[in-house]
């Protein structure tokens, strides 16, 4: 047989059908990728870095969903880079680019599809470690249903990483590429966890910032989970995404003019929405119930979770969320010795009502500061937030830690609010201490105040402010007569029986709440 | 052989090289070998580290897990640099005929991870560098030493999936104050179990790289 005489087409047992050929090569990619040796290493450090922290924690789906995004992040993401660099410079390792460059199939499709097998196993690694942590959460009795926005940014976190490696591997054929690909995704987390904590405001688009200074197990339960941060960061990824793999796309051998066309549109198309995601993440607010993006916030997110309040049987009855129900012990424990010598006394609260925050405020560092508890309604109700405390079982915290820590931080403002003092500002903050040195005004209501953290041994924390700790140093020879005469009335008021001191607060507390009794009046 | 030599009986040579000797044969050996393993191309990159380590360090605070995390991480790319230096392109007929291999890994190695805490170190002089020259030094050492291991096991190419996986353990520890040794990157400079631990780990990772090399993988 002649060349002239030689058959057009293949033989046909060598032919495969074109919807097969895309999956052949997949199945193929998936057979020869690294990433399955990988994968037993990443299972340690999945157990190690999330499940580990997410099992060290209260079964909440807000606290448990954190762990998969941010933790589950930190050490995926440069391993993963660094495997697909790895996998991505494999023809050029072995000297293979020439040979390969002339297959019938277009470079990039073989590329993709290496990149794609790569990411598959990463995925479904990440996939199943979610599946065993979200498991064990609701089997532990989690209240309300498992947090999908985060798992949604890990997995867009997951394909950002192999295809920024790969592309790196791709493009910069070298045995440092790999390592150089892990160590710069490990300095980019790094550096954008540091702009975080330095309030930088286009720094939330980074991937480890769940709901920016949000603590893990503040947002999500009253209302809905927020997605707006998490919509604009998977944009952000799946732009990085887009961008890395077109610009695998664009050298010459990569496939004809049309495709190396189509993968500068891919590109410059990634480039725009990430730039997008970060300019949406620059408009950000941070509001009660989590991080706001004015262009992707749904109304609808902001209708509270309908539920029924588990309730104590106390005397003064304390009832809370149901996500918190393992808590009401603890949290009936902690505000009993407050709330009960108070019981009767007009504007003492007759029950205790568990709220979502209501008011937030940036602070430093990433920081948050929440409205601590408000007495009202008639018959006066105290709404208590418990979002943002160390939960026990969180860490190291113990319930006779979150007890006393609850009983410390919140007695003596619930004091406070109850004798008529200018209401907190922030939690655990006395407002007292604002005034260092107690004017005529307010020297009875800050007087009973303290005999009654001293009564109730709220004395941790209200002792810490200069009005509250100062009088009684300021009962020294050198102290402002004022101060020492408050802090006589102090003493005295202490020093009376229970049922005294109650059936005077019972007569009295209105006009000591309006200022009208003077220190001397102090029983 | 030159033009010059035709004549010249084989393995005779010229006075002025014979006068030369063996010295400048084993740098000549020295210097192939580095070229072989890319080891400009890493001290490049150990700038470069040096040169992010000044940044990195202007813009931290004294204190607190950043101030670790970011140069820890540094320092545990500088480490995985190194390993993959291991990485020989010959195989086994390097192996099998390279009686100086032993030397000239071992010689890599240590003057690689000196020259790393040199210039690391020189990164950070003018700043303030959370757990100090010693910190760092120990810090290096350890990390190295898993690099090479990891290439004894896994092969040069590969050696980088030590130190990083092991940085991705410290992150925890830095956060959680682990107090065992063998994450020494999270104890203090003047701890001895750690320094003792990251010098074990680092004489380990030499000795078996020194004798054993990295493992060659048959298609790289």
């Amino acid at each position: 047989m002649t060349a002239a005489t030689a058959p057009a087409a293949a033989p046909r047992a060598w032919r495969v059908p074109w919807p097969a050929g895309p999956a052949r090569l997949l199945r193929i990619e998936l057979r020869r990728s690294p990433m399955p040796w990988m994968l037993p290493l990443l299972a340690v450090l999945f157990w190690l870095s999330a499940y580990r922290m997410a099992m060290n924690n209260p079964p909440f789906w807000n606290i448990r969903s954190a762990t998969l995004q941010a933790n589950a992040m930190l050490v995926f993401a440069p391993l993963l880079a660094g495997a697909c660099a790895w996998a991505g410079s494999r023809d050029g390792r072995r000297g293979l680019t020439d040979l390969v460059g002339v297959t019938a199939a277009p470079r990039w499709a073989a590329q993709l599809a290496t990149w794609a097998a790569a990411t598959i196993w990463a995925e479904a690694l990440y996939l199943a470690g979610v599946a065993v942590l979200y498991g064990v959460t609701a089997h532990q009795g989690a209240w309300g249903g498992p947090l999908w926005w985060p798992v949604a940014v890990g997995v867009a976190m997951i394909a950002a990483s192999c295809a920024f490696g790969f592309a790196a591997g791709l493009l910069l054929a070298s045995r440092f590429t790999a390592p150089l690909a892990a160590l710069l995704v490990f300095l980019a987390l790094a550096g954008g966890a540091f702009a975080i904590q330095d309030n930088v405001r286009y720094a939330r688009i980074w991937p480890l910032s769940v709901q920016g200074p949000f603590p893990t197990n503040s947002y999500g339960i009253f209302y809905p989970y927020l997605p707006d941060l998490a919509i604009a960061q998977v944009m952000f990824l799946a732009g990085l995404t887009a961008a890395a793999l077109g610009a695998t796309g664009l050298p010459a051998a990569a496939g004809g003019r049309w495709l190396r066309a189509a993968a500068a549109a891919v590109t410059v198309a990634g480039l725009a929405a990430a730039g997008t995601a970060v300019g949406l993440a620059g408009t950000a607010r941070v509001e009660a119930h989590g991080i706001v993006i004015p262009a992707l916030h749904d109304a609808a997110s902001d209708r509270p979770v309908p539920y029924t309040p588990v309730c104590s049987r106390s005397a003064v009855p304390v009832c809370l969320q149901p996500a918190y129900r393992s808590y009401l012990p603890a949290v009936t424990a902690a505000l009993g010795p407050v709330l009960g010598p108070l019981a009767g006394l007009p504007g003492a609260p007759a029950r205790v009502t568990q709220v979502a925050v209501t008011s937030v405020q940036s602070a430093q560092s990433n920081g948050i500061g929440f409205g601590g508890p408000v007495i009202s309604g008639r018959p006066p109700v105290l709404y208590l937030p418990l979002s943002g405390l160390s939960l026990p079982g969180e860490g190291n915290v113990s319930v006779a830690q979150f007890t006393s820590g609850l009983r410390q931080q919140y007695g003596p403002s619930i004091v406070n609010e109850l004798v008529g003092l200018p209401p907190d500002e922030a939690v655990g903050a006395d407002v007292a201490s604002t005034d260092a040195v107690p004017d005529a005004r307010h020297a009875a209501q800050i007087a009973v105040a303290r005999a009654l953290d001293q009564i109730m041994d709220l004395t941790e924390v209200g002792g810490g402010s200069p009005a509250r700790s100062g009088a009684g140093g300021a009962a020294g020879s050198g102290a402002p007569l004022l101060a020492r005469q408050e802090a006589a009335a102090s003493h005295r008021f202490s020093a009376l029986p229970a049922a005294g001191r109650h059936a005077w607060l019972a007569t009295h507390l209105a006009a000591l709440r309006a200022g009208r009794i003077t220190l001397s009046e102090i029983p | 052989m030159t033009a010059a030599d035709v004549g010249r009986p084989a393995g005779q040579a010229p006075a002025s090289r014979r006068a030369a000797g063996p010295k400048l044969a084993g740098l000549r050996l020295a210097r192939l070998h580095a070229a072989s393993r890319h080891v400009l191309t890493c001290l490049v990159v150990l700038a470069a580290c040096a040169v992010a380590l000044r940044i990195a360090l202007h813009w931290l605070p004294r204190s607190g897990v950043y101030a670790r995390q970011i140069p820890l991480t540094i320092e545990a790319g500088a480490a995985a640099v190194i390993g993959v230096t291991t990485g020989s392109p010959f195989g086994e007929p390097e192996r099998a005929t390279g009686r100086w291999l032993p030397w000239l890994r071992l010689a890599a190695s240590v003057v690689l991870t000196g020259i790393a805490v040199g210039t690391l170190a020189a990164g950070a002089a003018a700043a303030h560098l959370a757990g100090g020259a010693a910190g760092l030094a120990r810090d290096v050492a350890g990390f190295t030493g898993i690099a090479l291991l990891t290439a004894a096991v896994l092969g040069g190419g590969l050696a980088w999936i030590g130190p990083m996986a092991y940085l991705a353990v410290t992150l925890p520890a830095l956060t959680e104050n682990w107090t065992t040794p063998w994450i020494w990157p999270a104890r203090p400079p003047h701890d001895r179990g750690a320094a003792i631990c990251a010098a074990l780990v680092f004489a380990g990772g030499v000795a078996v790289i020194t004798v054993r090399g990295a493992r060659d993988r048959a298609r790289e």
